[in-house]
C-alpha cells in the first residue's frame, strides 16, 4: 500500500500540475507537485524502513491485468522487496528535494514553468514504476517512460538548438541500446514463456545448460540474454561506447541533470543488472563483460573529466565514471555493494549538481570554470556543501563515498580472476583521477582570483533558502548515509537485509574473499585519493603554471582528453554520416524514385486512362449502339472459342 | 426447292442485321432508328413463328402475339419521346442528340 | 389454379389503374394524394409479398420463392424511397403530376413480374413493362432538353437491347424447344452440350439482361440517362431496376442455363472486370455529381457480378447482400444530391458542394458516410457488401476478379473521398437552401442503415442465404 502511494502520488502530482498550470499558474502547480512528492517520499521511506526492520514481508501488489493474449500474460503489479523499496525511498526523496530546489532555480525563467514541474513529477512516476516493476515488460514501460521524460527535459529549453540536438542525441543513443534490450526481453519470453520476474528467476537454473546454435557457434542462452540486457543498461547508464549522450544532456536545466542524469535514471541500468542478479549469476561471461565495461568506463570517463572546463561537463563525466564503478561491482558479483554505491552516489552527485547549479545561478548562467574563481567567501553555503560533496565523491574516509567505493575496490581485489583484477586497477587509477578533478573544480571555481566579467562579479549572490535547504539536506545525507548504512547494506550479513531480492551463487560471494584483505592494501584507495587531492593542490594553488605547461608539453594527450577521446568525432564519421548517406540514398532512390514514383506514376496512368475512357463516351446514340453490337459479337466469339 | 426452316432463319438473320446496322450506320433521322427497331422485332417474330411451325409447338406463336403488342406500345412511346425531343430541340437529326457526353 | 401467388402483382396493377382513374377524375391537383396512395399500395404489396406462400402457377409461367420474395421487398423499398425523394423535387421543378407515381408503380409491377418469371415469356413481358414505364418517367420533364435527350437515348438503346434479348430468346426457343425455365434446364442438361445456335441465343439473352444492370459493354446509356433524367428518376433507375435486372440475371443464369455455368462464367467475369475498371477510371474526371454516380453504379454492378461469376451459393449470397447495401447507399447519396438546391435552382456540379461542412454540417456528414461506404471503408455497410463478394470470389479461386476488384476499389476510394475533401476542406460556397423534411428523413434513415448495418446484418445475411439456396437447390 505504501509503495502504491509512493508510486502513484507523483503521477497525480504530474497530472494536477499539468492541468492546473495554465489556469492556476506556476505557484499552484509547484505547490501541488511538491506536496505529492512529499507524500510519496514519506511513503517510500516508510515502506523501506518497515521492510528493512522486518515489519512487513516482501510481496507484490497486483493492480490489474495488462496483456492477456494466448499464453502471453502480463499484469500491472508493484513488487515490494528490499531492492525496490530502497530504490523507491531514494528516488522519491531525491526527487522531492530537487522539486523544492527547482522552485528557486526556475524562478528566473521568463516563461511559465508549470510544464517543468509536471514533467519532473511524471519522470518520478516513470522511474518509480521502473524500480517497482514486477515483470520485465512493466520495467520496460518505466524504462521508456524515463527515456521520454529525459528527452523532454533535456530539450526543455526547446528554443535552444543545442538543447534540441542533445535531446535527440540522448533519444537516439538510447534507441540503439533499447533495440538490444527488447531483443533480450523477447528472448526471455521465448525461453521462459513468461515475463514475470519471480517465474523467470525460479526457472533460471533449469535453463542453465540450454544453448542457441547460431552460425555454427553454440551460445549459452543465459549468457546471450545477460549480454543483451546489459547492452540496454549500457545505453541508459551511459557506459563506454554508449556514453556520448550524457555530457550533452547537460544542456537541460541543472535540476534535471541532478535528478535524471546523476541520481536516478542513469542508475536504472545498474538497477536492472542487480534486479536480474539471479539470472546474471548463471551468466559468468556476461558478468565479466559487465566488469570490464564498468572498469573501463570508470577510468576513461575520469581522464576526460580532468580536462574539461565546463563545470557541469566535469560532473557529468564524473557520473559516468561512478556508474562504471557500480557496474564493476556488479560484474564481480557484488550486487549489494553496487546498489550501496548507487544510493550514496545519488546523494553526493545530486548535491554536486545542485551545488554547481547554485554556482551557475550565482554567476548569472556562466558554466565555464575558466571564468570563475574566488567565489568561496561570496557564496559560503554553496562552497561548504560542495566540499562535502567532493569529499564524498573522492572517497575520503568517513564520508559516504568512502564506504561504498572502498567496498567496490576491495570486492574487485578479493575476487579471483583477471577480469576482477582489471576492474581493481582501473578503479584505483580512477580513484586518483577522481580526487584530482574534484579539487580541480573546487580550486578553479572557488579559489584564486576571480576571472569573471565585472558586471557578473557584482551580481554574485548566495542562492535563496529554497535552494540552499535542499543542498544542506543532501550534504548531510552525503556525509552520513555511507556510515549509517554500511553495516546493513553490505558486509557479511548482507543477505539478512536484501533477502531474496539479490541473489549470488554460494561460491561467488565477494565478502568471503574481502576478509582476507589487510594492512596497507586496504588503505590503497584512500591513499590514492589523498594523492589526487595533493596533486590538484599542487597544480592549481601552489604552482599554477604546471597545468598550462603540461598542456603544451603533452599537447596530443591534452587535446585527446579535451576532445573526449574523439568518440563524438568517430561516431559522427561512422554512424551519423553513414546513416545520413544511407538515408540520402534511400530518400533519392528508394523514396523519390520508387515509393513516390511508382504510386505517382500509377496515379498519373490512372487519370490519363480516365481521360481516354471518357472519350469513348461520345454522346452519339449510333456509337453507343455500335458498342453494344460489338460487345455482343465479342461475347459470342469468346463463348464459342473458350467453352 | 422446298422452303425449309433454314431459309426462314436466314431471312430473319438478314432482317436483324439490317435493323442493327440501320441503328448505328444511320446518321440522319431518329425516325429511321424507330423503323430499324421494328425491323429487329419483325425478324424475331419471323424466327418465333418459323420455330413454332417447325417444332409443332404453339408457344412461339403466342409469344409472337405478345411481341407484336409490346412493339406497338414501344413504337407509340418512342414516337412520343421523339415528339417531345423535337419540341425542345427543333431537330431530330441523330448527330444532334449529343448534348451529354464524356 | 394457384392464382394467389401473383396476388401482390395483381393488387399492385389494379391499384395502379385505380390511382390513375382517381387522378383523372379528381378535380384539384391530384399529385399529392396519388403519391400517398402509391406509397400505400407499395406497403400493401410488401405485406402481400411477405405473406404469399411458395409455389408456381399460371402454367409454370410464374414462381414465388424465397429469392423472389427477398428481391421484391428490396425493389419495393428502393421504389418507395425514390418516390419519397420525388415529392419536393417534382413540385419545385413543376413536374408534380399524378402520372409520375403511377408510372413508377407500373415499372415496379414489371420488375416484380421479372423477378418471379419462370418462363422467358414472363421475363420479356415484365421487362418491357418496366422499360416502357422508365422511358416515360425519364422524359417526364417535358420542357427540359436534357430530360428528353436522355429518354431518347434510353429508348433507342433499350429497344435495341430488348430486340437482341428477344432474338436470343427466339433462338433459345428454337434450339432448345421450350421457353420454360424448368424445361430449358432439363434440355440443357442433356449430354453433348449446347449447339452453336443455342450458344448464340444464350449470349444474346445475356447481352439483353446485362443492359438492364448497365454493365460493360452495355453501359453506354447509363451516364447520359443518369445526368439527363430528373433526379428522382435517376434515383429510381439507379436502384430498383438494377436490383430487378440483377435478380433476373442471377435467376436466368443459374436456373435454366445453370448447367452451362462453366461456359457463361467466363463471360460474366469479363463483363464484371470491364465494369469495375471502367467504373473506376471514367468516374475520376467527372465534375457532374449525377454523372459520377452513373459511373459509380457501373462499377458497383461489376462488384455485384463478381458474386455471379463465382458461381457458388456464397457468391449469389454476396451479390444479394451487395444489392441491399447498394440500394440504401445509393438512395442516401441521391437524397443529398436532391438537397443540392440554391435559391430554388438545382445544381449538380461537385464543386458547388465546396465547404458544405461549414454551411450544412449534417448533410455533409451524411454525404461523408455514404461516400465512405461506397468506397468500402469499414465499418460502414459498403465494406461488408464488398467483403462478401470478394470472399466468395477468393473461395471460388477467382483471384483475378478479387485482386482487380480491390485495386479498382482503391481508385474508387480516390474519387469518392475527393468529394469529401471538397466538402470538408475547400473554401465554402454560398449556403444551400433549407432541406425538405422528406429528404432529411430519407437521408437519415439510409444513413443509419449504412452506419449500423454492421450491427443488424445477421437477419439480412440469413435471408440472402435462404434466397441463394433457392437458386442452387
Amino acid at each position: 500500500m505504501l509503495t502504491a502511494i509512493a508510486v502513484f502520488f507523483p503521477l497525480l502530482g504530474a497530472a494536477l500540475a499539468g492541468l492546473l498550470g495554465r489556469p492556476a499558474g506556476d505557484r499552484a502547480s509547484q505547490v501541488v507537485s511538491i506536496l505529492c512528492m512529499v507524500i510519496a517520499s514519506a511513503a517510500g521511506i516508510a515502506a523501506a524502513v518497515l521492510l528493512g526492520i522486518g515489519a512487513t514481508e516482501p510481496g507484490t501488489i497486483e493492480i490489474t491485468n495488462w496483456i492477456s493474449a494466448g499464453t502471453f500474460r502480463v499484469s500491472w503489479a508493484l513488487r515490494n522487496d528490499t531492492l525496490s523499496a530502497v530504490m523507491v525511498a531514494m528516488v522519491s526523496t531525491v526527487s522531492m528535494l530537487i522539486h523544492v530546489y527547482s522552485v528557486g532555480y526556475m524562478a528566473h525563467e521568463d516563461r511559465p514553468c508549470w510544464r517543468f514541474f509536471s514533467y519532473i513529477s511524471l519522470f518520478s512516476f516513470a522511474m518509480l514504476m521502473l524500480v517497482t516493476a514486477d515483470n520485465i515488460l512493466q520495467l520496460f514501460f518505466g524504462w521508456e517512460g524515463v527515456g521520454l521524460m529525459s528527452y523532454l527535459l533535456i530539450g526543455y529549453w526547446y528554443y535552444k538548438p543545442a538543447a534540441n540536438a542533445a535531446a535527440i542525441k540522448a533519444f537516439v543513443v538510447n534507441r540503439v541500446a533499447d533495440l538490444f534490450f527488447t531483443v533480450g526481453i523477447a528472448l526471455l519470453f521465448f525461453q521462459f514463456g513468461t515475463l514475470s520476474f519471480s517465474d523467470i528467476f525460479a526457472a533460471v537454473p533449469s535453463h542453465a545448460a540450454h544453448h542457441y546454435e547460431l552460425f555454427g557457434a553454440s551460445l549459452p542462452v543465459l549468457e546471450v540474454i545477460g549480454v543483451l540486457l546489459f547492452i540496454g543498461a549500457m545505453g541508459k547508464s551511459a557506459q563506454l561506447f554508449l556514453h556520448t549522450w550524457l555530457p550533452d544532456a547537460m544542456e537541460g536545466p541543472t535540476p534535471i541533470s541532478a535528478l535524471i542524469h546523476a541520481a536516478t535514471m542513469v542508475t536504472a541500468g545498474v538497477f536492472l543488472v542487480a534486479r536480474m542478479s539471479p539470472l546474471m549469476e548463471y551468466a559468468p561471461i556476461a558478468l565479466s563483460v559487465v566488469a570490464v565495461i564498468g572498469g573501463s568506463t570508470s577510468f576513461f570517463a575520469a581522464t576526460i573529466a580532468c580536462a574539461q572546463d565546463d563545470i557541469k561537463k566535469v560532473i557529468a563525466y564524473s557520473t559516468c565514471s561512478q556508474l562504471g564503478y557500480m557496474f564493476a561491482a556488479a560484474g564481480v558479483g557484488a550486487f549489494d555493494i553496487s546498489i550501496f554505491h548507487l544510493i550514496t552516489h545519488a546523494f553526493f552527485k545530486s548535491l554536486l549538481f545542485l551545488g554547481a547549479g547554485s554556482v551557475i545561478h550565482a554567476m548569472s548562467g556562466e558554466q565555464d570554470m575558466r571564468r570563475m574563481g574566488g567565489l568561496w567567501n561570496k557564496i559560503p553555503i554553496t562552497y561548504s556543501v560542495m566540499w562535502v560533496g567532493f569529499l564524498a565523491l573522492a572517497g575520503i574516509p568517513f564520508f559516504s563515498g568512502f564506504y561504498s567505493k572502498d567496498a567496490i575496490l576491495d570486492a574487485a581485489l578479493g575476487t579471483p580472476g583477471g577480469v576482477a583484477f582489471y576492474a581493481y586497477i582501473t578503479g584505483v587509477a580512477a580513484a586518483f583521477l577522481t580526487a584530482f578533478y574534484s579539487w580541480r573544480v573546487l580550486f578553479m571555481t572557488f579559489h584564486g582570483t576571480s576571472r569573471a566579467e565585472p558586471h557578473v562579479q557584482e551580481h554574485v549572490h548566495e542562492s535563496p533558502a529554497v535552494m540552499t535547504v535542499p543542498l544542506i539536506l543532501l550534504a548531510v545525507g552525503s556525509a552520513i548515509v555511507g556510515y549509517s548504512l554500511d553495516g546493513t547494506f553490505i558486509g557479511l550479513h548482507w543477505q539478512s537485509f536484501w533477502g531474496a531480492s539479490i541473489v549470488t551463487l554460494p561460491g561467488s560471494n565477494p565478502f568471503t574473499h574481502m576478509e582476507s584483505i589487510h594492512g596497507v592494501v586496504k588503505w590503497i584507495p584512500t591513499l590514492v585519493g589523498l594523492a589526487g587531492l595533493a596533486t590538484a593542490l599542487l597544480f592549481y594553488i601552489l604552482v599554477p603554471w604546471i597545468p598550462g605547461w603540461l598542456a603544451t608539453r603533452f599537447r596530443p594527450i591534452h587535446v585527446f582528453l579535451v576532445k573526449k577521446w574523439y568518440f563524438d568525432e568517430i561516431y559522427d564519421a561512422i554512424f551519423v554520416r553513414g546513416a545520413l548517406a544511407l538515408a540520402r540514398l534511400l530518400w533519392k532512390v528508394g523514396d523519390v524514385a520508387v515509393i513516390d514514383g511508382v504510386p505517382n506514376g500509377i496515379a498519373t496512368l490512372t487519370t490519363d486512362s480516365s481521360g481516354e475512357v471518357v472519350k469513348l463516351q461520345t454522346g452519339s446514340v449510333a456509337q453507343y449502339a455500335f458498342a453494344m453490337v460489338l460487345g455482343v459479337v465479342i461475347l459470342v466469339a469468346v463463348f464459342l472459342l473458350f467453352r | 426447292m422446298p422452303v425449309g426452316l433454314g431459309h426462314y432463319l436466314a431471312v430473319s438473320a438478314i432482317l436483324l442485321v439490317l435493323g442493327v446496322f440501320g441503328i448505328f450506320l444511320n446518321r440522319k433521322n431518329v425516325i429511321i432508328i424507330l423503323m430499324s427497331i421494328e425491323l429487329i422485332l419483325l425478324s424475331v417474330n419471323l424466327n418465333l413463328v418459323a420455330f413454332s411451325a417447325s417444332l409443332g409447338d404453339l408457344v412461339g406463336q403466342v409469344f409472337t402475339m405478345f411481341v407484336l403488342t409490346v412493339a406497338a406500345a414501344e413504337a407509340a412511346i418512342g414516337l412520343a419521346i421523339v415528339v417531345v425531343y423535337f419540341r425542345n430541340r427543333g431537330s431530330i437529326e441523330v448527330e444532334d442528340v449529343t448534348m451529354m457526353k464524356g | 389454379m394457384n392464382w394467389q401467388i401473383a396476388l401482390p402483382e395483381i393488387v399492385l396493377a389494379l391499384s395502379g389503374m385505380a390511382i390513375l382513374l382517381f387522378g383523372v377524375l379528381y378535380r384539384r391537383d391530384a399529385s399529392v394524394p396519388c403519391n400517398m396512395l402509391t406509397l400505400g399500395a407499395f406497403l400493401v404489396a410488401a405485406f402481400l409479398v411477405l405473406s404469399t406462400p411458395d409455389g408456381s402457377g399460371y402454367g409454370d409461367l410464374f414462381v414465388v420463392d424465397a429469392f423472389s420474395r427477398f428481391v421484391k421487398i428490396l425493389i419495393l423499398a428502393g421504389a418507395a424511397l425514390a418516390l419519397m425523394l420525388s415529392f419536393d423535387y417534382n413540385r419545385h421543378e413543376g413536374i408534380a403530376r399524378f402520372e409520375f407515381p403511377v408510372l413508377i408503380l407500373f415499372a415496379v409491377v414489371g420488375m416484380m413480374t421479372m423477378v418471379s418469371a419462370a418462363n422467358l415469356m414472363t421475363l420479356y413481358l415484365g421487362l418491357e413493362l418496366q422499360l416502357i414505364s422508365l422511358y416515360v418517367v425519364t422524359a417526364f420533364n417535358r420542357t427540359a432538353i436534357r430530360s428528353s435527350e436522355a429518354a431518347l437515348k434510353y429508348f433507342v438503346l433499350g429497344a435495341l437491347a430488348s430486340g437482341l434479348l428477344l432474338y436470343g430468346i427466339s433462338l433459345v426457343y428454337g434450339f432448345a424447344g421450350s421457353t420454360s425455365f424448368a424445361a430449358l434446364a432439363s434440355a440443357l442438361n442433356a449430354p453433348g452440350g449446347a449447339s452453336p445456335g443455342l450458344v448464340v441465343g444464350i449470349v444474346f439473352v445475356i447481352a439483353g439482361l446485362v443492359f438492364e444492370v448497365s454493365a460493360v459493354p452495355f453501359h453506354m446509356w447509363t451516364p447520359d440517362v443518369y445526368e439527363g433524367a430528373p433526379t428522382p428518376v435517376t434515383v429510381f433507375i439507379g436502384t430498383a431496376p438494377k436490383v430487378a435486372g440483377m435478380a433476373l440475371l442471377l435467376r436466368t443464369l443459374s436456373t435454366p442455363f445453370g448447367h452451362l455455368s462453366l461456359d457463361w462464367r467466363l463471360l460474366i467475369e469479363l463483363v464484371s472486370l470491364g465494369s469495375m475498371i471502367l467504373g473506376a477510371l471514367a468516374a475520376i474526371g467527372q465534375t457532374n455529381f449525377k454523372r459520377l454516380m452513373a459511373y459509380s453504379a457501373i462499377g458497383h454492378m461489376g462488384y455485384t457480378l463478381i458474386g455471379l461469376a463465382a458461381g457458388t451459393e456464397a457468391g449469389l449470397r454476396g451479390a444479394l447482400i451487395y444489392l441491399v447495401v447498394y440500394v440504401f447507399m445509393n438512395v442516401g447519396i441521391f437524397a443529398g444530391i436532391i438537397a443540392m438546391r440554391r435559391h430554388g435552382r438545382v445544381f449538380e456540379q461537385i464543386s458547388d458542394l465546396a465547404g458544405l461542412a461549414r454551411t450544412d454540417p449534417a448533410l455533409a456528414l451524411a454525404f461523408a458516410v455514404f461516400l465512405f461506404s461506397m468506397a468500402g471503408i469499414p465499418p460502414l455497410a459498403g465494406f461488408f457488401g464488398k467483403l462478401y463478394v470478394f470472399l466468395a470470389a477468393v473461395q471460388a479461386g477467382m483471384w483475378t476478379l478479387a485482386i482487380i476488384g480491390v485495386l479498382t476499389s482503391v481508385v474508387g476510394a480516390y474519387y469518392y473521398i475527393r468529394i469529401v475533401k471538397v466538402m470538408f476542406m475547400d473554401a465554402p460556397a454560398p449556403a444551400i437552401d433549407q432541406r425538405p423534411a422528406m429528404v432529411s428523413f430519407v437521408a437519415a434513415a439510409t444513413g443509419l442503415f449504412t452506419v449500423f448495418f454492421v450491427l443488424f446484418s445477421a437477419p439480412i445475411v440469413a435471408a440472402a442465404q435462404a434466397a441463394a439456396q433457392v437458386l442452387f437447390g
